[in-house]
């Protein structure tokens, strides 16, 4: 019989079933690993992008990454950027290098600057991922919220309809002729 | 066997005044079949549903071309009785005077009613009597053994009641059944465990010749898409969720979509920018409103059959129907016109999918439209109903 049968233009079942999957996929970590980071990425440009902040940090912080990730060895104070005579004055430098030890001793700075650049590192990873746990974080609170206003609800007919139905017991009882 | 039947109605109410639920749906059957028989119809003088009050005048009338008999009722429904009643029915394993005592506080209480129906079926004046619900006193002490064939159509929401022997004695006596829905045929079934004789008919819809979606909009100030509910505004029918759903999903993902409510509302409607609650509106409105709306919401749990989703179908708009009745679960799934949610999860992604994809909008409206004309269209209805006379008058035979 016709009536029994599903509807070939639409598949109803197929697409209920899409939408249990997109939501158990949510409800996995609430919402995806790609939709966390566009959220978590908003939120950080909300931040620093505020009062608080130089304006241009954040265009620096993103474009001029060289600024705080950098590397720092032994041999990056001896190096140089000009062009062909490059080579040759690192090679003085190399050669002066004992000279200079005698008036100053640049290894504990060097061990510094390079720990310092492996920190930043560290730390802008860290912030990142807090950043990404954070709003994870505040995503659940935000559904938990909502599912404890919906339980709140529901608990509140609940009691309406048990004082409903504890009024209509009194007022039976009330109805009856006294013996 | 004449060749045009003689058929008797019997229900509860019945008038113009009643534009939805079985007593609706019994009117629109009776003035199918007045062109195929002579029909007649047995009711009370109650308009009120909740009370029985009489409101109409006792005796004969006609109506749209039905000829009307009404009967007075005896005594108005008490509401607290009727409550203390339905808690010793709704406990595991009531007793027979349990039940007894629950059908005659439920009503409309109206023995002359009875009388009269009895006496004209042990007559054999009628080729067969049509009741409508199962669950209202004139039906339950009108539909009795006789030697005229009983077609009930049972108008069955899934709450149990079906399950009372009261109720097992009254499908027995019944020769032919017009259900409304596979959903309700099942439902019944497992109940009785046996298959019962009859077919799914249900009923069609006062269609209009012509909608007017702008009109309706410039009328009622109503911009950009909206979800359209149609019904009374109440607790029962799931109204609140549906509100509640509705708010949340405008407070996160930040659609500009409306909700315009018609109907008499019998709650608190909260007050949003969002929600345009117009009260009752006349039935070429809903039409307009179908038209220009994107798509209709049925948040109702306990549905027998929901014209309002027919008349959606007809009107090729998707519904978003609650996933906990099984009648409109598997409406939506035959018809491919409706997707259903059983929280607010499912809510959220259903109209956002529907909100963002006026091509799959378009492929499910013509899904719906499809299986309205298959199935409700008034000619497809009326051969049912004439083959379920056929049947029970040959059973009677």
């Amino acid at each position: 019989m016709s009536i029994e049968i599903d509807s070939k233009e639409v598949d109803v079942r197929k697409i209920m079933a899409g939408i249990r999957d997109r939501i158990a996929e949510k409800k996995r970590g609430l919402y995806t690993d790609e939709e966390i980071r566009e959220i978590a990425e908003r939120r950080l440009d909300a931040v620093l992008e505020s009062g608080h902040f130089n304006p241009d940090f954040l265009k620096e912080f993103k474009t001029k990454s060289d600024v705080w990730n950098y590397r720092f060895d032994a041999e990056t104070i001896y190096r140089t950027s000009r062009g062909g005579a490059a080579s040759l004055l690192g090679k003085l430098r190399s050669v002066l290098k004992p000279i200079q030890k005698l008036f100053w001793n640049p290894t504990p700075m060097i061990a510094a600057l390079s720990r310092q650049s492996d920190l930043n590192q560290y730390t802008a990873q860290m912030l990142h991922n807090l950043t990404l746990e954070l709003t994870r974080l505040n995503l659940e609170v935000q559904e938990l919220r909502a599912r404890l206003k919906q339980t709140d609800a529901a608990l509140d007919e609940l009691r309406k309809r048990e004082r409903a139905l504890e009024s209509l017991a009194v007022l039976k009882d009330d109805s009856r002729p006294s013996a | 066997m004449t060749e045009r039947p003689r058929l008797a109605f019997v229900v509860q109410r019945y008038g113009l005044e009643i534009a939805g639920g079985a007593e609706y749906h019994c009117r629109l059957i009776a003035e199918l079949l007045r062109d195929h028989a002579d029909v007649c119809v047995f009711t009370t003088c109650a308009l009120d549903y909740v009370e029985w009050k009489n409101h109409y005048p006792e005796g004969d009338t006609v109506l749209n071309g039905v000829p009307v008999k009404r009967f007075k009722v005896e005594r108005t429904r008490d509401i607290l009785e009727f409550a203390a009643a339905s808690a010793r029915v709704d406990r595991p394993g009531p007793t027979p005077e349990d039940e007894e005592q629950w059908m005659d506080a439920q009503g409309p209480v109206s023995p002359a009613l009875r009388d009269h129906v009895i006496a004209e079926a042990g007559a054999g004046t009628y080729d067969a009597i049509i009741y409508f619900s199962y669950r209202y006193w004139t039906t339950c002490r009108s539909l009795v053994p006789s030697r005229t064939p009983a077609i009930l159509a049972p108008t069955a929401e899934d709450d149990g009641l079906y399950r009372l022997a009261l109720f097992r004695r009254l499908f027995d006596a019944v020769t032919q059944f017009a259900f409304n829905s596979v959903e309700e045929r099942a439902m019944l079934e497992g109940a009785m465990g046996r298959a019962l004789p009859g077919e799914i008919v249900g009923v069609g819809s006062d269609l209009p010749k012509t909608t007017d979606g702008a009109g309706f909009r410039a009328r009622f100030g109503i911009e950009g898409p909206f979800l359209l509910y149609v019904g009374r505004i109440d607790l029962n029918k799931g109204c609140p969720e549906l509100l509640d759903f509705f708010l949340r999903y405008k407070a996160e993902t930040g659609s500009n979509l409306g909700l315009v409510l018609i109907g008499r509302a019998v709650l608190e409607i909260p007050r949003d920018p969002s929600v345009h609650a117009l009260g009752f509106l006349e039935d070429a409105e809903k039409w307009n409103a179908l038209e220009a709306c994107t798509a209709l919401a049925i948040p109702s749990r306990l549905e027998s059959l929901s014209m309002v989703t027919l008349e959606a179908f007809y009107a090729q708009r998707p519904v978003v129907a609650n996933a906990h009745c099984a009648v409109l679960r598997g409406q939506c799934r035959r018809s491919g016109g409706g997707l259903y949610y059983t929280d607010y999860d499912e809510f959220r992604e259903i109209l956002t999918l529907l909100e963002g994809d006026a091509a799959l909008r378009a492929r499910m409206g013509r899904g719906g439209h499809a299986y309205f004309q298959e199935n409700y269209a008034w000619p497809v209805i009326l051969e049912k109903y004439l083959r379920l006379i056929g049947a029970a008058r040959k059973v009677a035979a």
